[in-house]
């Protein structure tokens, strides 16, 4: 008899981002619970024969299928838990068809535990505990940290629905700090770190820059700061610093083109479009500093990376992250918004004999070495979901 | 009647859409230029419920969205118009486009989506932003009229870094631009673009509404006031770490921003992030004697934008008496005259910014009352809309 726990891990889409995607790929390969995914698939994934797939695609004839299927499932051999489904959706006004192609699918397979991967949606799944399935919700990113505090009703939302939550998942230790500002109780909150597989690291390639070369990765969004670490490098050019800065998935941003513009970077630095993951490990490896210059963030993986791959780290003490880089330990830290700080800490970092480069570089190897490894994920991960 | 219409150009204006009511520039430039006695016919890309009230002739284009069949037979009925409607205007269009070297598909399209633009006789066509003369640069010459171009602080600085080159084509043509001020007549040189097909006009406001009441009182609690978009051109959020500066140095203020748009979250987080939330108020958009009533009330007003064309808002807010302190964005620095009508703070400084906001609050009231003074009589003079019209009468006429 399989006696394997039943886990849905969602995100709305299939595959994930890398490291939920990283989280499954882990949590199958323990064999000791079964995956479920759910949600939209967006690329044909291969997993392994522990991860079983009830997602649909995004076009109209394939949802149709997708619903008829289970609507039939349902219909056939579990016809009051159909019916009690749909008197749910039809008094909280969620029964849409597409709101029954997402539903239907997680009620038949009727997992033990459904991960919920982002708070906003907590509201839509929190129905799931009416059939015995437990809650757990993953706190990270804006969705914490931000959304709530410029939109009261999502404030509310949460206030309302994260006591009803089984357990938490924190990516750190200050997100799960600002999840309790909306109820969420201390006790339920487990923090677990995401970790690497560090076997996938085999060679570090020796720096070989004549010139500082800096590097930020992720989306343009404002809360990433890059309006920040502009002004820093305009800084840096008027001391007369010589340097390169990539911003990679920043390209076609015009708020951050014409700061570049306006200050006259545009020799020092250049805008990248998202670049697959082996190519931004060898820009990583290629580059003297990493740079995270966020105005809020839990521990962001691109840093983990770089501590990896030997890349110094210099980030805003915007978050989680502190929690990892200790200033002048294994990384650096300046302030949050504060432009000249920043410029400060990269002349330092300039300065620096290449002895104190390897003592960082090696501290910050330890850290993730000791606190950012996948089998510590996984092992943290199950252990939460057991004790359920 | 207009006694001298049969003698003044009709001016064809290619805009998005009908302007709105609270879109004072546009709908100001129209009714002055019909009562000096011109035609004008607005083209837009489509018009909506109540734009027919609009008091002049109204050309839409068809509507190219939507399911395959609509586009389809609008794109059928565009060619046929253009093959038995106006057959010649039509194919000296696509020689004109064929001669610029566009591709056979590409000079087809221009003929189906521009031709509505080739129905009316007119004499100049002015297109009211620089995008939307993309793939039309070679439609005034091929109607016989003549082509004109305003550029605004978006379409001249941003618009180019989303679409590269995307005036190269228009650069090349014979063009008359309007811009709003000389530091963008600067920059339109820097594109080799001759001085004398270049004319500044700046905008006007409407001085008989936006009037100050003489007796200006000073709040105890310092009221500080943006109106703006939210838009990060605003550079609102530089601002408020200057307003984080003023609480960091115990400064008993208030600050409202007057405004919304898509980067409410972020200012509202910066808020929050820098602990001055207990000091702003965000209002949202507000209606024009709304907005006037907030002004009456107010002491500064701050437009610390990062891009800027002119802007309205500040010559309202010198009108009304405030105190204006604003960034060196393009126009910004000709709206505000430096220490003489208000004050210019270098961009992306909010420091400065902060030390230049105590410095006007600690003013005495003789100098507060010499800027404002100023202020209000230059407004008055240079920025009406009588002038303006004036200005635009010669624009199309010499």
């Amino acid at each position: 008899m399989n006696n394997k726990l039943k886990i849905a891990i969602y995100s709305g889409v299939i595959p994930s981002s890398t490291f939920i995607e990283r989280l499954i790929i882990g949590l199958a390969s323990s064999n000791t619970c079964e995956i479920y995914l759910f949600g939209a698939i967006q690329n044909e994934s291969n997993y392994d024969s522990n991860v079983k797939f009830a997602g649909y695609k995004n076009i109209k004839w394939h949802k149709t299928i997708h619903l008829i299927k289970y609507s039939a499932f349902l219909f056939f051999f579990r016809r009051k838990d159909k019916k009690k489904l749909d008197s749910i959706l039809k008094s909280q006004k969620r029964n849409t068809l597409l709101d029954k192609v997402k539903f239907y699918p997680v009620l038949w397979h009727k997992p033990d535990i459904f991960h919920l991967q982002w708070a906003k949606g907590l509201k839509d799944w929190i129905w799931v505990q009416e059939f015995g399935i437990k809650v757990v919700l993953s706190l990270r990113g804006t969705q914490i940290n931000l959304s709530p505090i410029a939109n009261k009703s999502l404030a509310d939302m949460y206030k309302a629905n994260f006591p009803k939550v089984d357990a938490f998942h924190a990516v750190s230790k200050a997100i799960a700090l600002e999840a309790e500002k909306y109820v969420a109780q201390k006790e339920k909150i487990k923090v677990v770190y995401s970790g690497l597989n560090l076997e996938s690291i085999k060679h570090v390639v020796e720096k070989e820059n004549s010139i500082l070369k800096m590097l930020s990765i992720g989306r343009p969004h404002w809360i990433k700061g890059y309006t920040y670490a502009l002004d820093a490098c305009k800084i840096l050019k008027d001391k007369g610093c010589k340097f390169e800065y990539t911003i990679i998935g920043a390209a076609g941003n015009i708020e951050l083109a014409y700061q570049i513009k306006d200050l006259n970077l545009q020799s020092e630095i250049v805008l990248l479009h998202r670049k697959p993951f082996d190519t931004v490990q060898k820009l990583i490896e290629d580059s003297n500093l990493l740079v995270l210059p966020s105005l809020k963030e839990g521990i962001a993986n691109v840093v983990l990376e770089a501590m990896l791959l030997h890349t110094l780290v210099l980030t805003t003490d915007c978050g989680g992250i502190t929690e990892v880089i200790v200033d002048n330990h294994n990384g650096f830290v300046a302030p949050i918004r504060d432009s000249e700080k920043l410029a400060e800490k990269i002349m330092e970092i300039t300065k620096m004999p290449s002895s104190d480069v390897i003592r960082i570089t090696q501290n910050a190897l330890k850290t993730v070495k000791a606190q950012h490894n996948e089998q510590q994920m996984i092992t943290g991960m199950l252990k939460l979901y057991q004790n359920l | 009647m207009h006694p001298e219409r049969h003698n003044k150009p009709t001016i064809g204006l290619v805009l998005s859409t009908v302007p709105r009511y609270s879109e004072t520039f546009f709908r100001n430039k129209i009714i002055g230029l019909q009562n000096n006695g011109f035609d004008v016919v607005l083209f837009v890309d489509y018009i909506e419920e109540g734009d027919l009230n609009f008091p002049c002739s109204i050309v839409a284009a068809p509507d190219f969205g939507g399911n395959l069949l609509k586009l389809f037979l609008n794109s059928c009925s565009s060619i046929i118009k253009s093959l038995f409607l106006h057959p010649k205007k039509s194919f000296k269009l696509y020689l004109l486009d064929k001669r610029d070297g566009l591709s056979f598909k590409k000079r087809m399209r221009n003929l189906i989506v521009n031709q509505f633009l080739l129905a009316k006789t007119i004499d100049w066509l002015h297109f009211g932003f620089g995008m939307l003369s993309n793939n039309r640069e070679n439609v005034a010459q091929a109607i016989g009229a003549k082509m004109a171009v305003s550029f605004r602080g978006f379409d001249l600085y941003l618009s180019p870094l989303k679409h590269e080159n995307c005036y190269d084509k228009l650069f090349l043509k014979d063009v008359k631009y309007h811009l709003l001020s000389q530091e963008m007549k600067e920059d339109l040189i820097d594109n080799k673009i001759s001085a004398y097909k270049i004319k500044v006009i700046p905008p006007a406001i409407n001085i008989d509404f936006f009037q100050s009441k003489g007796n200006h009182t000073e709040n105890k609690v310092v009221k500080i006031i943006t109106i703006a978009r939210l838009h990060w051109k605003k550079g609102i959020e530089y601002t408020l770490e200057a307003i984080h500066e003023l609480k960091q140095n115990e400064i008993n203020f208030h600050y409202t921003i007057i405004g919304d748009g898509s980067q409410l979250e972020r200012l509202v987080f910066a808020a929050h992030q820098l602990g001055i939330q207990d000091c702003i108020t965000f209002t949202g958009k507000m209606s024009q004697v709304e907005v006037k009533k907030q002004l009456e009330e107010s002491d500064v007003y701050l437009q610390y934008s990062i891009q800027e064309g002119f802007c309205n808002a500040v010559l309202e807010a010198q009108a009304m008496g405030l105190m204006c302190i604003v960034s060196n964005a393009e126009g910004l620095s000709e709206n505000v005259l430096n220490g003489k009508t208000g004050w210019v703070v270098p961009k992306r400084q909010p420091k400065l910014l902060a030390q230049k906001i105590i410095e006007v609050i600690n003013l005495s009231s003789n100098e507060r009352e010499s800027i404002r003074e100023t202020a209000i009589s230059r407004v008055r003079e240079e920025f009406n809309l009588q002038k303006q019209n004036k200005s635009f009468e010669n624009f199309y006429e010499n």
